[in-house]
């Protein structure tokens, strides 16, 4: 018989679909539309995909995440819970999804928004790369047509501009859509859009001279987790908008393969495209573009940069052969993509300018990373990490490249956490505990006074060197003392409170448990466990290294001597460290205003080695002995015992 | 140009643990040379050789064993008599009867077991438990207390259970404890790390880095083993310079080879010959590997590696 169910999103209002007896509810919400939360794409070991029975009933199983008070009041975990023989109305809080999605708007007053943009593109131009792309300006001032002179529009600016170019121009049906209506407001004095493809001039969009028309780009950063993007006045490089949000495709799944399981079921990869595309980068499109006073379509060029499963959803391409033996993408270098193919809210005839991926797990915002990160333009030994929801790592320097993935998870992103988040406003991004008391002091992303949600990559390293550094846990992870900060579940876990439940926005407690304190050192472990291999399958010992730079969205920063402690990062000189943000961005912001600089990334990409750790026979046994905090060789951190 | 032969001595040397008190104390481990390389140099502390009874006793065994303790009525008899072989340096308590998924014998039978098999010999006792994570660390505990000063080891503490093993055994009791771990340098490193993280002193540690019966996956013993040695002697890992001891007789009689009957399988010949030959070759290959003790449970077995180390030693 058919049930009725209903979601009631918090702050969205209801959601009705009909269900049979048995149904899972979680798979339903997905069916609905409805975004609930749930990394571990719902098989009951994550407890993120929280519900609460207002009315009706629903099979729940019980589960370690749900407390029996919090049963007793209705809470359930949607994957745990199928429909039952009744109608139901169901509550999806706006917690968790809601502050890992929601979207942010950069606030470009703040210098240091743009700040990273500029060292990239002083850098990079620096380094002798030019800046500008196929894409030019080309102001017409044509006759009227009169009775007498009956040409058509689309002859007559062709002319024109073929005069003025010394060669045919090729138009578009973008362009001469445009063309009536641009000639005609302005006298027929025009600016043309006009970009160079395979030695071709193509009219790409036509724009009245007294119109209001800005030639802009958008680089993307398209993470598992996170998706972020700037809008770039493509004349000067200028950013004219910054914004992020989660990646909507989260609902199936924290990380890639997940993704990859539920691209291959049957309409997968066009709803795995349409919630990255139509429901997160659009919305982040039209958001920039409305804080920058741009027209869409003034939007002529788009770089993007993702790891290779992300980039193959963006197109809409089938990821599948990258999870499968023997682990080839579709694509590496995929060229002559135009917004059109994939709907995306900018000029039709855009070129999307997507990073080129080196392997299935080693794609483009490393590609992209690695020209930021501008380790191939010096001699210095350097290591350049990208803490995303993976972790990668590119060592070399002008002579040689290698790459390799880490399998870190996406724990430095808020993945596999139960109070992780990204790091947006109420994240707790740095914390130190008092030795005595055992009492953190939190630094929280946004206006002074935000309360905390949880926690965020920079302030979970944090938090775990400092419960070490305290001698809350021992070097297992597993919680030593006792206190009004240690809870016991009835499983007998135990947790630390962060934050009590009154002190914390959500007036859910913000607590560490063991099962997020082994995830946290298997994703540093692997971290760890990866440089040391790829070093020494190179022969070179870690000394070797001078130069560490840091990417990734883990917080507004790391406090390196943290990652030190907690044996995550080599023990080497802190001042060899650096952290640059979100490299992927940057690099694509380059690609993005500068043909060469996509050359480069190109001749990067060809030049880099990839390294597979699984097949290194010394892998595991090096993951065995950095799963253990600092490590089980402690004489490799030497200052993780200091104070 | 004479022939010099090359000598591998280390600096470095594994820490010497006592067990048991008296005239019959022995004493584990101090080498600085390669397992059995005697040629390199001195062992002073040639690897010793224990004899394993079971609570439930060995009714059920080859007669080889049962027909040995035939005539023991109580586990206390038993231990006087395997600690009247002359070659067996210590004797193991295996208080098999605790397991929760077995008899379930309670805490205080089995503390009054080790009492008496304690009371009955002067030879080192080495208490082993149930293999049940939780039981065993109750056991333990009470078991410490109850034989304080007889200088006992508890055999062995777990990732799962150290905390209040190493407590009570290695701080409150002063006895000695095992780390057990699942054939893996790293993780033993790591249990010895956190048990004397706990305070416990290394001389009262001992590793009991896993085993299996030859020919079941023997090479990750044999790696492990070899790459423990040659860190606590090469490298000066001092969490690694710890005495080994390897209960192999638990292991061995439980494979096909020892357990299969001369009617199912007559082409293999006699059943109690090849859980002879399957205990000494696995002892053997545990001796050479880097254990400083082993845990037999046949008494032939036992004279087979006695006089395999008198005759290396």
């Amino acid at each position: 018989m058919e049930r009725k169910i209903t979601f009631a999103i918090e702050g969205m209002g209801n959601v009705e679909i009909s269900a049979i007896a048995g149904e899972n509810i979680l798979e339903l919400a997905r069916k609905a539309n409805v975004a609930i939360d749930a990394p571990c794409s719902g098989n009951g070991s994550c407890g993120k995909c929280r519900v609460k029975l207002l009315e009706g009933s629903i099979v729940s199983n019980m589960t370690r995440h749900i407390s029996e008070e919090e049963y007793a009041e209705g809470w359930r975990l949607a994957c745990e819970s199928k429909v039952g023989d009744s109608d139901a109305v169901i509550m999806v809080p706006d917690i968790a999804s809601a502050y890992r999605s929601r979207m942010k708007i950069a606030d470009l007053t703040d210098a240091s928004e743009i700040e990273v943009f500029n060292n990239t593109k002083a850098e990079i131009f620096g380094a002798g790369i030019a800046t500008g792309t196929k894409l030019r300006k080309v102001s017409v001032e044509l006759t009227e047509p009169s009775l007498d002179d009956a040409m058509s529009d689309l002859e007559r600016i062709s002319m024109e501009l073929e005069a003025q170019l010394g060669e045919p121009v090729v138009p578009t049906h973008f362009a001469v859509s445009r063309l009536p209506k641009a000639l005609r407001v302005s006298g027929f004095k025009a600016d043309c859009i006009i970009e160079e493809r395979n030695g071709a001039n193509v009219l790409i969009d036509v724009w009245g001279a007294s119109e209001e028309h800005k030639l802009c780009g958008i680089a993307i950063d398209i993470g598992t987790t996170t998706v972020s993007a700037v809008l770039v006045d493509m004349s000067t490089g200028d950013i004219l908008a910054k914004a992020s949000s989660g990646n909507g495709q989260i609902r199936y799944g924290a990380d890639v393969i997940n993704r990859i399981i539920e691209a291959t079921k049957p309409g997968g990869i066009k709803k795995l495209q349409k919630a990255v595309i139509e429901e997160t980068i659009n919305p982040i499109i039209r958001n920039m573009c409305a804080s920058a006073k741009i027209a869409k379509e003034d939007v002529c060029r788009v770089a993007v940069a993702g790891n290779t499963t992300m980039n193959h959803l963006f197109a809409g391409i089938d990821p599948e052969s990258i999870r499968m033996e023997p682990y080839v993408p579709v694509f590496m270098d995929f060229t002559g993509i135009y917004a059109a193919d994939v709907q995306l809210p900018v000029n039709p005839n855009a070129e999307l300018v997507i990073a080129p991926n080196i392997g299935s797990y080693v794609g483009g915002d490393i590609t992209a990373g690695t020209l930021a990160s501008m380790i191939w333009n010096s001699e210095e030994m350097a290591l350049f990490i990208d803490l995303g929801t993976n972790g990668e790592l590119v060592f070399g320097n002008s002579d040689f490249l290698m790459s390799c993935a880490c399998s870190a998870g996406p724990a430095f992103e808020g993945g596999d956490i139960s109070c992780g988040m990204r790091a947006t406003d109420g994240a707790i991004e740095s914390c130190t505990i008092d030795k005595e008391t055992l009492k953190p002091t939190l630094g929280i992303v946004g206006p002074a006074g935000t309360k905390p949600i949880g926690l965020c990559g920079s302030g979970l390293i944090d938090t775990v060197a400092e419960m070490f550094r305290c001698g809350i846990i021992n070097p297992l992870g597993k919680i030593n003392v006792e206190g009004e900060r240690i809870r016991t579940d009835e499983y007998g876990m135990k947790s630390y409170v962060i934050a009590f439940a009154d002190e914390s926005e959500t007036g859910r407690e913000i607590a560490l448990t063991e099962v997020d304190l082994d995830n946290f050192i298997r994703a540093k472990g692997a971290i760890f466990s990866a440089i040391k291999i790829m070093l020494e399958s190179l022969d070179f010992p870690i000394e070797v290294i001078t130069k560490v730079i840091i990417a990734g969205g883990i917080g507004s920063g790391i406090n390196i001597k943290n990652a030190v402690r907690i044996g995550m990062l080599p023990d080497i000189d802190k001042e060899f460290y650096s952290y640059i943000g979100n490299s992927s961005l940057s690099g694509a912001y380059a690609m993005l205003i500068s043909e060469e600089a996509r050359d480069k990334v190109t001749e990067l990409k060809n030049n880099m080695t990839y390294m597979e750790l699984s097949s290194n026979p010394g892998y595991m046994d090096e993951f065995v002995a950095s799963c253990f905090v600092p490590h089980t060789n402690a004489a490799l951190f030497p200052s993780a015992m200091e104070d | 140009m004479p022939f010099k032969k090359p000598v591998q001595k280390y600096n470095a040397s594994i820490n010497t643990v006592e067990l048991g008190v008296g005239d019959k104390k022995i004493v584990l481990g101090g080498e600085n040379v390669l397992p059995l390389y005697t040629f390199d140099g001195a062992i002073e502390n040639a690897p010793k050789v224990g004899i394993e009874i079971s609570d439930l006793g060995y009714a059920d065994q080859v007669p080889g064993i049962s027909g040995f303790y035939a005539d023991c009525a109580t586990i206390a008899d038993m231990a006087k008599k395997a600690a009247s072989i002359e070659d067996v340096d210590f004797v193991c308590l295996r208080l098999d009867s605790a397991d929760p998924n077995g008899k379930d014998a309670s805490v205080e039978d089995c503390v009054a077991t080790a009492k008496a098999v304690a009371d009955a010999i002067d030879k080192p006792l080495v208490i082993a438990g149930c293999k049940n994570d939780e039981k065993d660390a109750a056991l333990f505990t009470k078991i410490a207390d109850a034989l304080q000063g007889k200088n006992v080891l508890v055999f062995s503490a777990k990732e799962a259970n150290y905390k209040g093993i190493a407590a009570s055994a290695g701080l409150a009791y002063n006895q000695k404890l095992g780390g057990e771990s699942a054939v893996d340098i790293n993780l033993a490193k790591q249990l010895n790390v956190l048990i004397t993280q706990m305070g416990v002193a290394p001389s009262s540690i001992v590793m009991n880095t896993g085993t299996a019966a030859a020919g079941y996956g023997f090479e990750y013993v044999v790696s492990t083993m070899d790459r423990v040695k040659a860190a606590a002697l090469g490298q000066n890992d001092a969490s690694l310079q710890i005495p080994i001891m390897t209960p192999v007789g638990s292991e061995t009689w439980g494979v096909k080879e020892s357990v299969a009957s001369e009617e199912d399988m007559p082409a293999w010949g006699s059943q109690e010959k090849r859980g002879i030959s399957m205990e000494v070759t696995t002892a053997a290959a545990d001796l050479a590997s880097g254990s400083n003790a082993v845990i037999l449970r046949h008494p032939e077995s036992v004279a087979a590696v006695a006089k395999l180390i008198k005759e290396l030693i």
